[in-house]
């Protein structure tokens, strides 16, 4: 019976490799897609910033205030000094006029004073600053921001000036500082790389489960539905060869199919990730700090190989049953979207994880493959997932053979 | 040898929660014998398919037996596939292969030795005349090319009982010809060989029995004289009309 699988997933293997196109779109694509994204984001997103921070803004500024106010004018310089934008100080009067203009977006900020500032301040009493300005707006978000650290300055050098005055040392005001006098390197206790792995830990399962049903679904769909569409399938029936084999084989060859593509995808995530990393983390934490251990790349195999088979039962069922191959990818289409939302929610979850998770199949093979990423797997719980990966995949290609033997299935018109 | 007693086929058709059977095989019988073209005569949609199908255990019958060469078509399935060479227009080759790959294909899951497949496979193309296509892509091969290779891979274990529905569909005179002559040499050579047509001429030409099936009904079994005189004419195509106005009325 495996002689003739073979034979078939010898065949059917040769078909999908010799063919361009399919090895561009399973193995070529992914490879190039995820760095290319990450390039593309990466390099939006640094313009995007780099665009805000040279922009130039407009603030008003209520009401006009006398010239020998020393908090105002204080305040003024450091706003001169660390935004780049023009003041325009305005009469009480303008001041629905300058709302609009920031609801607009002709203009960024409008930031009132109280009247009674100065006697305020000599009284030793809070007064309240008020920055307006429109969220919905980036420029405005981005100086409202620089605007609140600029009243933080403003407060410090009153509260200095205030203690000199009362010839009391500013250290009175801060007792206890963390971290001043150690680097960052010392402090984080981290195993090295499982920062690294950590991130990769919630995109990297994510990411292999993604591409092993994209690639299980286009190729396995074709393997059987299309065949069955085509007219190829009926040929091997009347063979003598057994439904079982035809089954395995064609499983076999979707499997190695859907791995190629999930590994270039893999390594393709690593090469983007040669790029990203150092805008993600402030450490010095290096994409050759995330290395796995014999172990736990055979712990990846164990997981992977019974999801990958589990995965591909999943969408030939489908293909089986379906007339066509358009039947057949909307049946498999809502089973996708339950996978995809499925490993985001378990791969993006906390660290603490229930105990029935462990037991659940699919949902224990995300969280075994976070925990490898984040070198905290168990054999344990690695050996059950796939167990349990195993045991539904061997369900389901037990009723497909069931499905194969059925010509109202094979044969429906 | 092929026997054929009481085969009933209905088909269930499910639509939109209604089922409705279509009864396309009412009780047939006939016997194949080795050495003999069988030609099932019948208009579009009378049962041929459906009954050469069930003869191959691609589908299963609703009743009634069939045996080949003494072997069960429900109990012993896959020894029947195992010396029944099969061919259906509904059947086509996978396109990105070449028809030289596919018949080593089929004769490996026939389980033929590699030399047995390279010697089956030299008669084959000889016989059919395929040396200058053997090697094309079957996608870039004409309509008789392809059905000369479906030949070849259904015959590649060189069996004992051969099953073709329409095999001259769709083929020119000379293909047709090449074709029809290869089936009854290999009828000479002993094999058992069972056709399907809706083509008079072929069935005169070249069957020695002819059953002439109508709506799931076999109406006239014989040689072709002994349809023809019993119903009073010299040719077949009256007794076959004949059926079809009965029909009508
Ligand atoms: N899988 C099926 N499900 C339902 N009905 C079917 C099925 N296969 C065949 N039929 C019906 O059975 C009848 C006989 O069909 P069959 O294909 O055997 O005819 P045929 O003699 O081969 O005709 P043709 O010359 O057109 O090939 C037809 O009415 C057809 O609609
Ligand atoms: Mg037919």
């Amino acid at each position: 019976m495996f002689r003739d699988s073979y034979i078939i997933l010898k065949k059917e293997l040769k078909r999908l490799f010799t063919d361009k196109r399919t090895v561009f779109f399973m193995v070529g694509l992914p490879l190039i897609m995820l760095p290319l994204l990450y390039t593309v984001m990466g390099k939006i997103s640094q313009s995007r910033s780099a665009d805000i921070r040279s922009y130039h803004g407009t603030v008003f500024i209520a009401p006009e205030m006398q010239k020998e106010s020393p908090i105002y004018e204080e305040f003024i310089s450091i706003i001169d000094e660390q935004m780049n934008v023009t003041i325009n100080e305005i009469p009480e009067a303008y001041i629905p006029t300058a709302k609009d203009l920031i609801t607009e977006k002709d203009a960024q900020l409008l930031i009132t004073f109280p009247d009674n500032m100065d006697v305020a301040y000599e009284g030793i009493k809070p007064f309240d600053v008020h920055i307006y300005y429109n969220a919905a707006s980036d420029y405005s978000s981005y100086f409202y921001r620089r605007t609140h650290e600029a009243i933080g300055s403003l407060a410090d050098t009153l509260i200095t000036l205030r203690l000199e005055s009362l010839d009391i040392p500013t250290e009175i005001l801060t007792p206890v500082t963390a971290n001043r006098t150690i680097s960052y390197e010392e402090i984080n206790l981290a195993k090295k790389g499982s920062e690294v792995g950590k991130a990769f830990g919630v995109l990297l399962p994510f990411i292999i489960i993604l591409y092993l049903f994209v690639s299980s679904m286009q190729v396995g769909i074709d393997t059987v539905s299309g065949e069955k569409e085509r007219g190829t399938l009926a040929i091997l029936l009347v063979n003598q060869v057994d439904r079982a084999s035809i089954i395995i084989g064609k499983l076999g060859a979707v499997v190695c199919a859907a791995f190629a593509s999930a590994i270039s995808s893999v390594i393709g995530l690593m090469i983007a990730g040669k790029f990203f990393l150092k805008d993600l983390f402030r450490s010095s934490a290096e994409m050759s700090d995330f290395i796995l251990s014999a172990n736990q790349i055979f712990q990846l195999g164990i997981l992977l190989i019974p999801v990958a088979i589990l995965l591909v039962s999943l969408v030939l069922i489908c293909a089986t049953y379906a007339r066509n191959s358009k039947e057949a990818a909307g049946l498999v289409m809502p089973l996708y979207m339950v996978v995809l939302i499925v490993s985001i929610g378990t791969s993006s979850m906390g660290e603490t994880v229930p105990s029935w998770m462990y037991f659940a199949p699919f949902i224990n093979t995300v969280v075994g493959l976070k925990s490898i990423f984040i070198k905290a797997s168990s054999w344990g719980n690695v050996l059950i997932a796939a167990a349990s990966s195993l045991i539904f995949a061997a369900l389901l290609i037990y009723f497909m053979i069931k499905m194969f033997k059925s010509e109202k299935i094979l044969f429906r018109i | 040898m092929i026997k054929i007693h009481d085969l009933k086929k209905v088909f269930e058709n499910k639509k939109k929660g209604s089922v409705s059977y279509k009864e396309a095989l009412k009780g047939i019988s006939f016997v194949c014998k080795p050495g003999e073209i069988f030609g099932l005569l019948g208009p579009n949609g009378a049962g041929k398919t459906t009954a050469l199908r069930c003869i191959s255990t691609l589908i299963k019958p609703t009743s009634g037996n069939i045996s080949v060469n003494g072997f069960d078509v429900l109990k012993d399935e896959r020894k029947v596939r195992s010396i029944i060479g099969f061919l259906t227009s509904d059947m086509k080759l996978d396109g990105f292969f070449t028809p030289d790959y596919m018949m080593d294909y089929f004769g490996r899951l026939n389980k033929m030795t590699p030399e047995a497949i390279a010697e089956r496979k030299e008669i084959l193309i000889k016989e059919l005349h395929m040396e200058e296509f053997r090697y094309k892509k079957i996608d870039k091969l004409s309509t008789g090319m392809k059905q000369k290779t479906s030949i070849a891979i259904s015959l590649i274990h060189d069996p004992d009982i051969i099953i073709f529905d329409e095999p001259t569909n769709g083929l020119d005179v000379i293909t047709a010809k090449n074709v029809t002559d290869f089936l009854k040499k290999y009828a000479k050579e002993g094999k058992t060989v069972l056709i399907s047509t809706h083509i008079m001429s072929v069935a005169e030409q070249i069957c020695d029995k002819i059953g002439i099936i109508i709506e799931g009904l076999i109406k006239e079994l014989g040689t072709l004289e002994e349809i023809v005189k019993s119903n009073n004419t010299d040719n077949l195509e009256d007794v076959f009309f004949r059926y079809l106005e009965a029909q009508d009325v």
